[in-house]
């Protein structure tokens, strides 16, 4: 498995891949909706199938000594890596954010564990989405796009709607208080869970999917 | 136990139907893979490797079921299909070094030996290599493993005659120890006089003919004649008759009780018994 994520690290990843990397630091923007960052990031994986895809990569891989199936693990946990990256980039933007700005983020919620929590999902969601569609076909990227969108869209739009209706809910979620911080912590381990399951039956059904593709 | 052993391959394509293609290939020889553009010589090797799902019929490389144990199979084989088209823009050392992570027994030595032996630099991107240098690169690669059979698509496609005869050798280099085998594809069949051990014939998805060399050409003779000799008795064995201004050529199954005396016959070439069969 780590010779197939070498393989994507040194033919896949793509440098635009590493500015994507870097967009978590718009948590230091002012007023601003902390999920953009994650749109972009989202947008970085689409990047790096369509860079993937435009290389024949899969006519490669498919030479190589690798079940079909292991083809679309190793893809899932190379992705996986790169948008756990991406939070550890975040964390100390979080950090900075949560220590300079004195006020309460009028766009929406705060770069707090909860904030965090739903990013995982938020990956969850899109992964399933954009991995199964990918795979069917091996070769059309657009629509597993669009659909893979338009569910973190869904996605952002419930979460942050929780954030707005004021209540105890958003009061709890839109915290930038250290005490009520530690009580998110359970929500950003569900998300862990959840991301981690679902790349997990993701890459299953992909696989199952990919192994029927003829290439 | 056969190097190769394909049995009863089936790929039903809604225009296309690889019909139950079967055939083996023992260890220590060269098998060439014939048939016009289209016939299913790619589809038949694509679902020998799996790279496309095949709707029935088994493969084996040695005793290991591909099926039952892709990887170990695909360790032990060699693929080149066509030229190297994948990762245009990147250089050759860098594929060589992502490749050879997959193979248990990569050779560095053969690698550059063969690097030299093709005249192939690592510093060039693969989109600066020639079509021919692009197959050398594949068999490059393929080569270095210590494959045991190797599966070529048309490699000798796009080489100029000396790399072609070079290629030729090493295929013959490869095989003399007798614990290796190829499999290889063209429609160059002048390749296939010089170094195939077997031919296997393949027409519309079906496997016509497949065993030795020399039996596949003693199946037929070249016949050619004055027009005004052709009787029906005879006609109706004639394949692929071609008439022109000076007379007609055809092919003849060779072991007919005709006195042919009065024709010319010659014993055939592979290419004029697929080009007589193609025509029907």
């Amino acid at each position: 498995m780590i010779n197939l994520l070498y393989k994507d690290f040194k033919l896949v990843l793509h440098p635009t891949n590493y500015i994507f990397l870097a967009f978590p630091a718009m948590l230091l923007i002012p007023n601003y909706p902390a999920y953009v960052a994650y749109f972009y990031l989202c947008l970085s994986v689409f990047f790096m199938f369509l860079q993937a895809r435009e290389n024949k990569d899969i006519l490669y891989s498919s030479l190589l000594p690798i079940a079909k199936t292991d083809l679309v693990k190793g893809r899932m946990i190379f992705v996986m890596l790169f948008e756990l990256i991406s939070i550890l980039i975040a964390i100390p933007f979080a950090i900075i954010n949560l220590k300079l700005f004195t006020i309460s983020n009028p766009a929406g919620i705060e770069p707090n564990p909860a904030y965090f929590g739903f990013v995982f999902i938020m990956f969850a969601i899109f992964n399933w989405v954009f991995f199964t569609g990918f795979y069917k076909t091996a070769f059309k990227i657009g629509l597993p796009l669009v659909f893979a969108g338009a569910s973190i869209l869904v996605f952002y739009a419930t979460v942050e709607m929780l954030v707005w209706i004021p209540g105890e809910v958003s009061g709890f979620l839109d915290s930038r208080n250290p005490s009520t911080m530690l009580f998110q912590l359970p929500i950003l381990l569900a998300g862990i869970l959840i991301w981690i399951g679902a790349g997990y039956l993701t890459q299953r059904l992909a696989g199952k999917r990919f192994a029927k593709v003829d290439i | 136990m056969p190097a190769i052993n394909v049995s009863n391959l089936c790929k039903k394509y809604p225009k296309f139907y690889l019909d139950h293609v079967s055939f083996a290939l023992d260890e220590g020889y060269i098998m060439g893979f014939i048939g016009r553009n289209g016939a299913g010589k790619t589809t038949t090797i694509k679902a020998m490797i799996g790279l496309v799902h095949h709707d029935g019929g088994e493969v084996s490389f040695g005793d290991v079921d591909f099926q039952k144990n892709e990887n170990a199979c695909k360790q032990e084989i060699g693929l080149v299909l066509g030229g190297v088209d994948f990762y245009p823009k990147k250089r050759l050392r860098t594929i060589t070094n992502v490749t050879k992570r997959f193979y248990s027994d990569w050779d560095e030595d053969v690698y550059a030996s063969l690097l030299k032996r093709f005249d192939l630099d690592e510093d060039k991107r693969i989109d600066e290599l020639s079509a021919g240098m692009k197959v050398k690169y594949a068999l490059a690669l393929a080569l270095s493993h210590h494959a045991k059979v190797l599966i070529l698509d048309e490699p000798t496609s796009g080489l100029d005659p000396v790399s072609r005869d070079d290629l030729l050798d090493l295929f013959q280099e490869i095989i003399e120890e007798g614990e290796r085998s190829i499999l290889f594809s063209t429609h160059i069949t002048a390749d296939l006089e010089r170094c195939a051990d077997y031919i296997t014939y393949i027409r519309d998805g079906k496997i016509v003919f497949s065993e030795d060399r020399e039996s596949f050409l003693n199946r037929y003779l070249d016949i050619s004649g004055k027009v005004d000799q052709l009787r029906p008795e005879l006609e109706s064995h004639l394949i692929g008759v071609r008439r022109h201004r000076f007379g007609f050529e055809a092919l003849i199954p060779a072991h007919l009780d005709l006195d042919l005396s009065h024709f010319t016959t010659a014993k055939p070439s592979l290419d004029s018994i697929m080009i007589h069969l193609e025509r029907g």
